[in-house]
This record gives C-alpha cells, sequence and structure tokens, in this order.
C-alpha cells in the first residue's frame, strides 16, 4: 500500500469509526428517559443564546435526577446545532422528534427558527417551549396551540420600558432596531406607547443586523436631539454600539434604553455601559428567596452569574416537570397540553400563569438599571421598577395591550 | 458643515479598516493567485490575540507590534502545510480549502475565547473624543485614519522601492518566468502569504478597541474585503485603497442618507461598477 | 449490459426500494438530500461544463422557494403547479442577471452574480408583506399531486416526487451536455477565446445555460419550501451558494452525478458531526482540507481514475 493510499483508508475508516461510535454509546442507555430535544445555536455568532440554554438545562437535569426524575423517571436532553439557520432548525427538529422520539422541543434562538419550528409542531404533534423567542407573532398571528411561551416576549419587554419611563423626566426619544421582525417590531410597539404617554419619538432607524460600525447613526441620534435612544440590537450589535456610542461621547448626551439588558454585553462593554436602562426578561438580581438560591447553584455549577435565558429556561423546564406531574404522563401531548393550559407556577422572578387563549405566560415585567455593584465581578442590572404580569401581558392573541 | 466633516470622517476611518484587511488579500490574489476565504479569520485571530495580549500586558501598544508576526507565522505554516500542494489546481480548489481552513480557525477561536464577545479599551493616549470643525469626533478613529494611511504608503514603497519587493512583483506578473530567472517561488509564496496575514491581524488587532473581538467578525468582514478588492481590481495596492474609501463611503453615507438602502448599498456599487469596468477600477483585463 | 448502465439502474432500483427499508427520519433526510442534490446538479452545469463558478446560486434557489410557498400559500394550487413556479420565476430573474454578469468572466463573473444575488436576498429580506421578511413564510402545506389528486403529505409521496424530480433533472442535463450545444459549452470552458476565434458568439450560450441552471436550482427551491414546511431568507443568503460549490467540489466536479453525491456527503457529515460535538466545524472543516488535497477530483473523479487504473 502506498503512502497515499494508506491516507486515504486511514481517512475513510477513521469517519466511519467517527460516525458509527458514538450510535453505540447511546443505544447503551435504557431505563426510558424523558427526553427534551434542543434545535439551538452552538455555533456562530449567537451561540451564547443556545449556550445559555444548554446550562439551564445542565443544571435542571442534575438536580431533578437527584431527586429520582420526573415521575420516576431520569430527564435526558438532546442538543442539536442549528447554525442559527431555520432550514437546519427544522432539519434537527425533525430528527429529534422522528428519530429520538422527543415529544417537548425548546431552545429554538431565531425567532425565524422558533416560527418555523412551530408551524411543523401540530403535524409531528409535539411540544415547542419558547424560553428565548420574543417575536409577538408567535402567540399571535401565527399561534398554534403546540406553541408555549414561557419567556417575557418582546412586545413586554417594550411595555414594561414603556411603564417607566411614562413616569420618567425623558421627553424625546430615539428608536433604533436591528432590521429584521424584532428590532422593526418592537421600535413600533415602543413608539405608539410612548406616544400614548404624550411623549416624542423623534427619529427611528433599522440598521441591518451585523452593522460594524454605528457611526452614521450615532451623528443621527445626536443631531435628533433626543433625551433617550431605544435601542432593540441583537447582543452583538448591542455591544459593537454601545461601545462606539461611549467612544463617540454620545452617551453623555443620551441615555441608552435597551428592550434587553443582557449580562453577556455588560460584560463585553465593561464600565461604558453603567447607567444604561432598559427592561430585564429575568435580571439575575431579583429578590425572592427561590431565585437567591438559584442564582447560588448556578453559580456553583458553571461560574458565572445566571443571564437571562439562563433563567428564563430553567423556569421553563421547572414549570414543564410540574406539569408532567400533573397530567401524569411525560408522553401524552394532548394530556400535557391540558396540563398547562390555565395552570400557576411560582417562578424565580414571581408568579407565573400560563394562558389558555394563547399560551403566553403571564409573568412580572422589568425596568433595570445597570449599576457597579462592589459585590460582583462585572455591573449588574439593579432592578428599577416590578410590574405585575397583567400590566405587562398584551390583551390574548394580539400585541396590542390596553 | 459639522455633519459633512463628521460624515466624511466616519467613511475615511472605516476606509481604513477596510484597507487593511483588504490589501493581504488583494497581495495573496495578485501574487498566488489564492481568493483566501479564511482572510477574515486572521483578522479575527489577530483581534482576539491582541486581546489577550492587552490583558496580559495591561498596554495596549505592544499588541500592534507582536500580534501581527504572530499571525503572520501562522498564515505562513498553514500555507507552506496544505495550499502549497495545490497551486497547479484551479482556483476553486484553493478556495474550497481556505475555506475548511477558515471553518477551523474559526471555531478553535471559540473554543479557546469561548463565545462572549472581548471588549478592548483604546490606549489611554486615544481615549475619548476631541472638537473637529464643531463636532466631537473620537481620537481612536482619526488613529486608525493615519495608521492605515501610513501601512499603505510601507507597503507601497516596500513593492516598489526594494529588491524583494522587485521579486514578487516579478512572481505576480510571471510565476514561471520569475522561477526561471531564479526566483525561489515557493519561499515567496510563503513569505507573502504570510505578510497577508499578517496584515490582517493588524487589522483585527486595530479594530478590536472599536468593534470589540467577537466570533463572526471574520466572516463579516471578509466579505466586505471581496467586494473592496473585485472594485480595485485584484492584485493592485492602489485598487484597495480606492476599493476601501469607495465601500467605506457607500457603507457610511448610505447608512446616512438612505438608510433603507444600507443592507445592499455595497453590492449594488460593486455591480455598477463592474458593469462598465468588468476588471475593477485598476485591475487587468485577463 | 456495460458498467455504467448496470449501476444506474441499481441505484434507480435502490431509490425506490429505499422507502420501504429506512425508518422515517432517515427519509426525510433522504429526501432533504435530494433536494439539494437537484441543487448541487443545477450549479455543476454552469460551474463544471461552462466553466462559470457563481458565488450567487442560491438565489435561485431561494426565488425557487419563495414562488412555490407563496403559491402554496394563498392559492392551495397542487404542489407541480408550485414547482412549475417556482422555476419559471428563477428562471425569469436568471435572465437580466446572466444577461449583465456574463459580460464578466472568472472571479468578476463570480462576484456581479454574489451582488445581484445579495439585492435579491434583500428584496426577499426587506419586502415583509409579500415574503414575510426575516421570519420567513411558514406553514407552507404539502397539497395534491393534481387537482383532486392525491395527496403529498405522506413521507414517501414526497420522496417519490422528489426523487423523479431528481432523476429527470439530471437525464435532462446529461442529455444537453452531450448535445451540439453541450458541446460547446465546453469548448468555451476550455479555451473561450479560441471558441470566439472561430467566429462564435459565446455569451448567448452561456446566457442560456444560465437560465437553465438557475431554472434547476429554482426548482430545487420549490421542491424544499413545502417539505420543510417554510421559505425565509437564509435560502438565498450567500452562504447557501458557498455551499453549493462545496457540494459540487466533493462530488467531483462536471461529472453531473457526483455534485449530487457531493451533496448528500456534504450534508451528511455536518448532520452527523454536529449531533455529537458543539465543535463540528474544526472536524468538517478539517476533512474539506483533507480532501481537496488528496482528493483531487472529489468523489466520483477520484473513483474514476481508480476504476481505470485497477
Amino acid at each position: 500500500m502506498r503512502r497515499r493510499e494508506f491516507l486515504k483508508a486511514g481517512m475513510v475508516g477513521g469517519t466511519a469509526v467517527a460516525v458509527g461510535g458514538p450510535f453505540v454509546l447511546r443505544q447503551a442507555d435504557a431505563q426510558n428517559p424523558i427526553k427534551i430535544g434542543l434545535p439551538t445555536v452552538l455555533s456562530g455568532g449567537n451561540a451564547q443564546y443556545g449556550t445559555q440554554a444548554k446550562r439551564a438545562c445542565q443544571l435542571f437535569g442534575k438536580e431533578v435526577n437527584a431527586r429520582g426524575g420526573i415521575l420516576g423517571r431520569p430527564v435526558e436532553f438532546i442538543y442539536e446545532d442549528t447554525g442559527a439557520d431555520p432550514a437546519t432548525a427544522v432539519r434537527k427538529a425533525q430528527k429529534l422528534v422522528e428519530k429520538d422520539g422527543v415529544k417537548i422541543l425548546t431552545g429554538t434562538v431565531l425567532s425565524s427558527e422558533a416560527l418555523a419550528v412551530s408551524a411543523k409542531c401540530p403535524e409531528w404533534k409535539v411540544i415547542l417551549m419558547s424560553t428565548i423567542n420574543g417575536a409577538g407573532a408567535l402567540t399571535a398571528k401565527s399561534y398554534n396551540r403546540y406553541f408555549f411561551r414561557v419567556n417575557t416576549s418582546g412586545p413586554m419587554g417594550a411595555r414594561a420600558v414603556s411603564l417607566y419611563l411614562a413616569e420618567a423626566p425623558m421627553k424625546r426619544f430615539f428608536g433604533l432596531g436591528s432590521d429584521y421582525a424584532w428590532g422593526r417590531d418592537s421600535v413600533a410597539s415602543f413608539s405608539a406607547q410612548i406616544v400614548a404617554a404624550k411623549k416624542e419619538v423623534v427619529g427611528r432607524d433599522y440598521p441591518p443586523v451585523g452593522t460594524k460600525d454605528f457611526a452614521s447613526y450615532i451623528g443621527k441620534i445626536r443631531q435628533s436631539r433626543a433625551e433617550g435612544c431605544y435601542l432593540v440590537l441583537p447582543g452583538q450589535d448591542a455591544t459593537i454600539f454601545l461601545k462606539q456610542a461611549h467612544q463617540f461621547g454620545l452617551t453623555r448626551e443620551v441615555k441608552p434604553i435597551m428592550e434587553i439588558v443582557e449580562l453577556e454585553n455588560i460584560k463585553a462593554v465593561g464600565e461604558a455601559m453603567v447607567g444604561t436602562i432598559g427592561s430585564s426578561r429575568y435580571p439575575f438580581t431579583v429578590d425572592t428567596p427561590k431565585n437567591r438560591d438559584f442564582v447560588k447553584r448556578f453559580h456553583a455549577m458553571h461560574g458565572v452569574y445566571p443571564d437571562m435565558f439562563d433563567g428564563e429556561t430553567y423556569e421553563g423546564l421547572e414549570w414543564l416537570a410540574q406539569v408532567m406531574q400533573k397530567a401524569g404522563t411525560a408522553d401524552d401531548v394532548e394530556k400535557i397540553i391540558a396540563a398547562w393550559e390555565d395552570s400557576s407556577y411560582e417562578g424565580l422572578e414571581g408568579p407565573f400563569f400560563m394562558r389558555k387563549c394563547d399560551h403566553q405566560a403571564v409573568q412580572p415585567g422589568f425596568a433595570v438599571e445597570v449599576v457597579k455593584d462592589p459585590a460582583y465581578p462585572h455591573p449588574v442590572p439593579k432592578i428599577l421598577a416590578t410590574y405585575p404580569g397583567d400590566r405587562v401581558t398584551p390583551k390574548c392573541r394580539t400585541e396590542e395591550f390596553v | 458643515m459639522a455633519i459633512f466633516v463628521e460624515q466624511l470622517l466616519n467613511a475615511l476611518a472605516l476606509a481604513g479598516l477596510l484597507f487593511l484587511v483588504s490589501a493581504g488579500l488583494s497581495l495573496v490574489f495578485g501574487i498566488l493567485r489564492v481568493v483566501n476565504f479564511a482572510h477574515g479569520v486572521f483578522y479575527m485571530l489577530g483581534a482576539y490575540l491582541g486581546f489577550t495580549t492587552v490583558a496580559v500586558s495591561g498596554w495596549f501598544w505592544p499588541a500592534l507590534l507582536v500580534v501581527p508576526p504572530v499571525v503572520g507565522v501562522v498564515g505562513a505554516l498553514l500555507e507552506a502545510s496544505t495550499l502549497r500542494f495545490i497551486y497547479r489546481r484551479p482556483p476553486i480548489y484553493q478556495l474550497l480549502l481556505t475555506f475548511g481552513l477558515a471553518l477551523i480557525l474559526e471555531e478553535s477561536v471559540r473554543v479557546l475565547y469561548g463565545p462572549t464577545a472581548k471588549g478592548i479599551d483604546p490606549p489611554p493616549l486615544l481615549e475619548g473624543a476631541i472638537g473637529i470643525a464643531g463636532t466631537l469626533y473620537p481620537r481612536y478613529r482619526l488613529f486608525l485614519i493615519v495608521l492605515s494611511l501610513a501601512v499603505g504608503a510601507a507597503v507601497w514603497l516596500f513593492l516598489q522601492k526594494t529588491r524583494s519587493g522587485l521579486v514578487i512583483r516579478a512572481v505576480a506578473q510571471n510565476s514561471e518566468m520569475a522561477d526561471c530567472l531564479g526566483a525561489d517561488i515557493a519561499r515567496v509564496r510563503t513569505w507573502v502569504f504570510g505578510a497577508a496575514c499578517a496584515l490582517a491581524g493588524l487589522g483585527g488587532v486595530a479594530a478590536a478597541p472599536m468593534t470589540t473581538a467577537y466570533l463572526g467578525m471574520g466572516i463579516g468582514v471578509i466579505v466586505d474585503a471581496f467586494v473592496v478588492v473585485v472594485i480595485g481590481g485584484l492584485g493592485s495596492i492602489p485598487g484597495s485603497m480606492a476599493g476601501s474609501l469607495i465601500v467605506g463611503a457607500a457603507q457610511t453615507w448610505g447608512a446616512y442618507y438612505l438608510p433603507e438602502t444600507a443592507m445592499v448599498i455595497m453590492y449594488a456599487v460593486m455591480g455598477a461598477i463592474l458593469i462598465f469596468r468588468p476588471w475593477g477600477l485598476f485591475g487587468e483585463e485577463e | 449490459m456495460n458498467g455504467p448502465r448496470a449501476l444506474a439502474l441499481a441505484a434507480l432500483a435502490a431509490l425506490a426500494a429505499l422507502p420501504w427499508v429506512l425508518a422515517r427520519h432517515q427519509l426525510s433526510i433522504l429526501t432533504d438530500l435530494l433536494i439539494f442534490g437537484l441543487f448541487a446538479l443545477s450549479l455543476d452545469l454552469i460551474m463544471g461544463y461552462t466553466g462559470m463558478v457563481s458565488f450567487g446560486h442560491a438565489a435561485y434557489f431561494g426565488l425557487g422557494a419563495y414562488g412555490s410557498a407563496l403559491v402554496l400559500v394563498h392559492s392551495g394550487q397542487p404542489v407541480p403547479v408550485a414547482l412549475l413556479a417556482g422555476a419559471l420565476l428563477a428562471g425569469v430573474v436568471a435572465l437580466p442577471v446572466g444577461w449583465f454578469s456574463t459580460r464578466a468572466t472568472g472571479i468578476y463573473f463570480a462576484m456581479l452574480t454574489l451582488a445581484f444575488a445579495q439585492l435579491l436576498y434583500t428584496v426577499a429580506y426587506k419586502w415583509r408583506d409579500l415574503t414575510g421578511g426575516s421570519d420567513g413564510l411558514a406553514g407552507v402545506p404539502k397539497t395534491t399531486l393534481f387537482w383532486g389528486g392525491p395527496s403529498l403529505a405522506t413521507p414517501h409521496a414526497y420522496y417519490f416526487l422528489v426523487t423523479a424530480c431528481v432523476v429527470l433533472a439530471l437525464l435532462l442535463c446529461r442529455a444537453l451536455v452531450r448535445s451540439p450545444f453541450g458541446r460547446a459549452l465546453q469548448a468555451i470552458r476550455e479555451n473561450e477565446r479560441r471558441f470566439v476565434a472561430l467566429g462564435r458568439a459565446a455569451r448567448p450560450f452561456k446566457l442560456v445555460v444560465f437560465v437553465i441552471a438557475a431554472a434547476l436550482a429554482g426548482l430545487a427551491g420549490a421542491l424544499f419550501a413545502p417539505f420543510r414546511g417554510f421559505a425565509s431568507p437564509e435560502v438565498m443568503f450567500w452562504v447557501l451558494s458557498g455551499q453549493g460549490l462545496m457540494m459540487v467540489l466533493t462530488g467531483g466536479i462536471g461529472t453531473l452525478i457526483g455534485p449530487i453525491l457531493g451533496a448528500m456527503v456534504f450534508i451528511l457529515i455536518q448532520e452527523v458531526l454536529s449531533s455529537y460535538t458543539e465543535h463540528w466545524m474544526i472536524f468538517s472543516g478539517a476533512v474539506f482540507v483533507l480532501m481537496v488535497i488528496f482528493l483531487p477530483g472529489g468523489l466520483v473523479g477520484t473513483a474514476r481514475r481508480l476504476v481505470t487504473r485497477a
């Protein structure tokens, strides 16, 4: 065998081992576990969100299995990387359903992924539990009864900030949202509520996702003489914007207001983010006994403080376990749906209620400010105001508020 | 007036950054005839290594000096261990190979640094903004403009005025002829590839205080850089400079005056130029 | 019966028998692979046989997907109507794009096709009323084979529809490259200047094959939308164009059957690796690097060389 042929043979053999090996390992795992599938983003620019979902699952899985599982069965999570592509997300979700036999999907990151997967759930007869997706449409125009949203939606976040700003002295606002559904819808929702509060939106702009230089937008915001700038930018874009706005000295003139205040951003931007206000779907500084204990356990396992989707995903899983206990089944999807509808749950951040009419979880909304706190290695979100669920949740199957 | 000056500076700063990335891409194409898809990943590698250097030394300036050679060595090693064997194939194979390298490097950076973006502060000297023509402008961006002009001049002088530059230009013109005349083609290729990667690394370090170091920054910039290089004409350094200015201006002014076109204006400009000059502004018909 | 023909018949028999052998999820993966195989096949027509490397081929796949999705969502016509609409839309849009792009050659041609593809992507992304913007169009139904005909909603039925389309497209492409038209294309690939010097215009040939390839990519996209149930801007993003090139090269450029296999291997490698490690990109990157260095003709090219040597 000549060298080149040897190498070829080696490659083929190596691939066969790589492909075949894990199958064997997985076969050994019997005892009928409850499988939960996560078609989530684990590579590329949005990987931080998938990583958060995964961290929450790891903690929940360890704890629940130590207590004997759900209904006496261990819980097993199967992670699949979608690479932030909806086509791959559907393919992976279908694989989880058809091959692994999961009845519960969760962990979808992008709205487009969630909408695509959710539309397939009635056909597959599985539940998609959102703990990350913000698009209002998921529980409104695109509602189907196999979709449950445990997390605060985008319009709910915009609502919480608007309620806070209605009482703040600022009067003139600029809306800056990424050029896709979330950014545009949230800026629209925010504008409507600010105008309703007799204040003014002096400008709006929609930079493309992945913008690396915001200088032009910063110039526009400054000229608009706004007092506050409402930002609806996904993680990385928000980090870059805040860095550059700080360098331009904009943050001294215009208050940054973010629809989601994330630890990921705070860590990357650093002190320049102190003073930023906004809403948080789950601020880890919520002072409930349940949350204090959770933060401690989470930090012990992962060595970091839980970010928004760590908390929201953990809450979703805990609620789901409670629902499965109540329904007495982890396999009969129809029974799980029936048990979940109109049920209550005491979450980390306060009381939750799953509305039957649109499967949106009613839950508290938070306005927060980024502050320095010597107890933590980085600035943290401090809670400025907490709004009860009925004030921040939109009317059923709409994105509008009373 | 203030707005105009500010937008002009914005365009120049972005053009400077684009030039640092695209100059190397253009060189590699001109001399190796390789469309290097991995070029953007070397830019990203530069930004992350810059973060590490700043974190370790507590200073920004050493990063600017240390990181480019390191990235250059990584690039040269990869060229010598992979690309070297396939120069005789059609260019599309080299693109595929560099795509594979880009995947490996991108993911390796994630394994090493994790998914969170890494911020670098500008050096104290360049912190904050100064008043120019009635507007506040960040010092760091002014530095970027100066840096890219200096690098552009240095590369051009090197190619035009030194003996090594002469050999490189000879290989670019006709590699077989240069081979006959005694130039060590393999060595020239490795050096040029390494130097181009070092330039990308320099761009990455320079970009980090402005954009932070983040995953995906390489993929994001490589498409822009391709557009720059194609507008300017492949293999031409003055072309890269012109292309950078055009793309920088299109992106900043487009975002300002025609915000709805921000996603696509760069491609529209490239399309328009190629329709009238199918070989780019400074390129030669093949 | 000669070797290749026996092989082809065996492959056909295998395709027909597979639905009864494979598990359900395997069948849906196979359907997916065949759809992308068709996409890669269409790219090979311009890339392998005419030497035109396009960086924007995903645009036509995407146009096909949107065309078919719109027909199915709004009118509920039978799937073949949607397929026709998708392929037509892609072909019609490719006409002006091809007319401009074929003015340039080589890398400049590639970049022009990329520019137009990004333009089309932006239209799909921004035209929210029609396309759903970044969220895309979800809930695309698999309707029927013809008016009042059998439903295509079962995995088997849709698999056979896709298989039929791929086999027909393959036969069409084979006939095309063996015709005088196809020989002219290959003459252009080998030496465009000589072709022109012989007194023939190259551009009309290039334009026609560009439009045919786009329509076939559109057909693939039109099959994709009802299969996955949605169309979103990602299906026309340059990333998919790049993946198309990888599929063709993996399978073997200029072999027609190769790119179909290449698409399958390309997707399967990522599918399998990404199920077992988050860091699958490192491994698939390494596979590409090794493949380029050690399998220059792609899978089919290398296999043929081994066979002729033996």
